[in-house]
């Protein structure tokens, strides 16, 4: 389980995140949205210890992880994915080896059992014909299908997902979503921050919506979709339907 | 004396001059190497966090980029063995200057080029967990260095070509070779000309291995 407590992250003088608490259970879906600069991505990035939070405490299993060290930080990386929104895949690595390079680096794994994993998620992503292909030579919704099995490669128990679909072009949103939707069908646990409305419908167990830093709701789709509570859902709601 | 019957006359010692290409080559490349291990390092101290040795690796660059090379070549030739009693060889005191000076631009190329490389690539990294010295390793290096290719080719035909001052502690290159010759023969055109010419073709056809050299770099693209 994930659990942040009153958390709190500045930038300079700039407050971005302000009193955020919230809980993921084991297996749930959670859809982050908002309108941007809210602070969607800065949270999902304390998560994982990408930015160092402000004050405030976020669990992870248990673990209070804002006073970990560096090597238990790496710890917590193992545990907790990212997926993001410009792919970041390692532009001088062909597909197969950006799947078993931190398997192989960070987790130890023998060369063969990180080959034989790659191959395998590669399959699942539907992308087992570009194993040996650069990065550059794949399109948009390719890449994110990798980025998403190169997390995946770490056996992490949380994914965390940056806008996954948004840098790419509408006729590969699907296939990005596709992916997405299996996973949760097979019970990993995800937050996603998203302005796919449909897939947080259909696919999340709880919408948190945030504005200006805080959240300001907390709901079942079918709940929040149907009768936002607070003025700010609904002009946001107007707005992306 | 014509200039033809000039080239005649030396025309036994052409051989000799050209076997100096060995020397500026043994001392460019000696030099290059020691250049870039010390301007990765450099380079990582310059971008990482430890305040004291980012200050020293840029200290340690204005040392060196606010002095004339020459002026560093005589001073690790001639005052070494005054200093420490042991007497450097004129070739050892070349490369030594030639790679610390060259090491002081190539942090700087390197620099650039990690700065050039999408912070992405350390964020995806660092959510994988990978430790800060094989992301920089594995991860970044690769990607800055293919970045900066042609600046290090230009460092290193700078270099060649800037090795000619070795001939003035009396190292047989290239250069020192065309005047022995002309001092020998009191004839100057001739030895210099062949020189010239030698240092121009070596940086033509290292101008032109750098270009495939490059061109195979960038496959992955
Ligand atoms: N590294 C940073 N330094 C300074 N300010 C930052 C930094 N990262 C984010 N911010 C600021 O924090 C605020 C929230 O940014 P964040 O990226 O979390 O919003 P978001 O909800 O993800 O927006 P979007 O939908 O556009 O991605 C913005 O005002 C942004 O300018
Ligand atoms: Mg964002």
């Amino acid at each position: 389980m994930i659990k942040v407590d009153h958390l709190y992250k500045s930038f300079g003088n700039n407050e971005v995140l302000s009193d955020i608490s919230l809980e993921i259970n084991k297996g749930d879906v959670v859809a982050i949205i908002g309108p941007s600069g809210s602070g969607k991505s800065t949270l999902l990035r304390c998560i994982n210890l990408l930015e160092v939070p402000s004050k405030g405490k976020i669990y992870i299993d248990n673990d209070d992880i804002t006073t970990l060290n560096q090597r238990n930080v790496i710890k917590i990386r193992e545990k907790v994915g990212m997926v993001f929104q410009h792919f970041h895949l390692f532009p001088h690595k062909t597909a197969i080896d950006n799947l078993t390079y931190a398997p192989i680096k960070v987790k130890q794994n023998s060369k063969d059992e990180a080959h034989r994993k790659a191959i395998e998620l590669l399959k699942r992503v539907g992308l087992s014909d570009k194993a040996d292909s650069y990065p550059s030579r794949l399109s948009g919704g390719q890449k994110q299908r990798v980025a998403i099995a190169r997390a995946l490669a770490m056996d992490p128990q949380y994914l965390l997902f940056d806008e996954p679909t948004s840098a790419l072009d509408p006729e590969m949103v699907k296939e990005v979503l596709d992916v997405m939707m299996s996973l949760a069908k097979q019970g990993m646990t995800m937050a996603v921050v998203t302005h796919e409305m449909g897939f947080a419908k259909m696919v999340a167990d709880k919408v948190i919506f945030m504005d200006h830093g805080q959240i300001l709701e907390v709901a079942p789709p079918n709940e929040f979709f149907s009768h936002p509570e607070t003025d700010r859902a609904k002009e946001f709601l107007e707005k992306v339907l | 004396m014509g200039i033809f019957s000039g080239f005649s006359l030396i025309a036994s010692s052409i051989p000799y001059i050209i076997n100096g290409v060995w020397t500026t080559l043994e001392i460019a490349l000696v030099s290059a190497i020691i250049g870039f291990v010390l301007g990765v390092i450099l380079s990582l101290f310059k971008i990482g966090n430890i305040k004291i040795l980012a200050w020293m690796s840029d200290f340690y660059t204005s040392i060196f980029r606010g002095t004339p090379l020459i002026l560093q070549l005589t001073l690790v030739y001639f005052a070494t063995p005054q200093l420490i009693g042991y007497d450097i060889s004129a070739f050892l005191a070349a490369i030594i200057t030639f790679g610390f000076n060259s090491g002081a631009y190539m942090s700087e190329i390197i620099r650039s080029g990690i700065n050039a490389v999408d912070k992405g690539q350390f964020e995806a990294a660092g959510a994988l967990g990978v430790p800060y010295w094989s992301m920089m390793k594995d991860i970044i290096l690769p990607q800055a260095i293919k970045k900066i290719l042609p600046a290090m080719m230009n460092e290193f035909i700078t270099l060649t070509k800037e090795s000619a001052i070795v001939s003035t502690i009396g190292v047989l290159d290239l250069m020192r070779r065309a005047q022995v010759v002309a001092a020998e023969n009191s004839l100057y055109f001739p030895p210099l000309i062949v020189s010239f010419a030698i240092y121009y073709v070596l940086v033509m056809i290292l101008t032109i291995l750098g270009r495939l050299f490059e061109r195979r770099m960038s496959r992955s693209d």
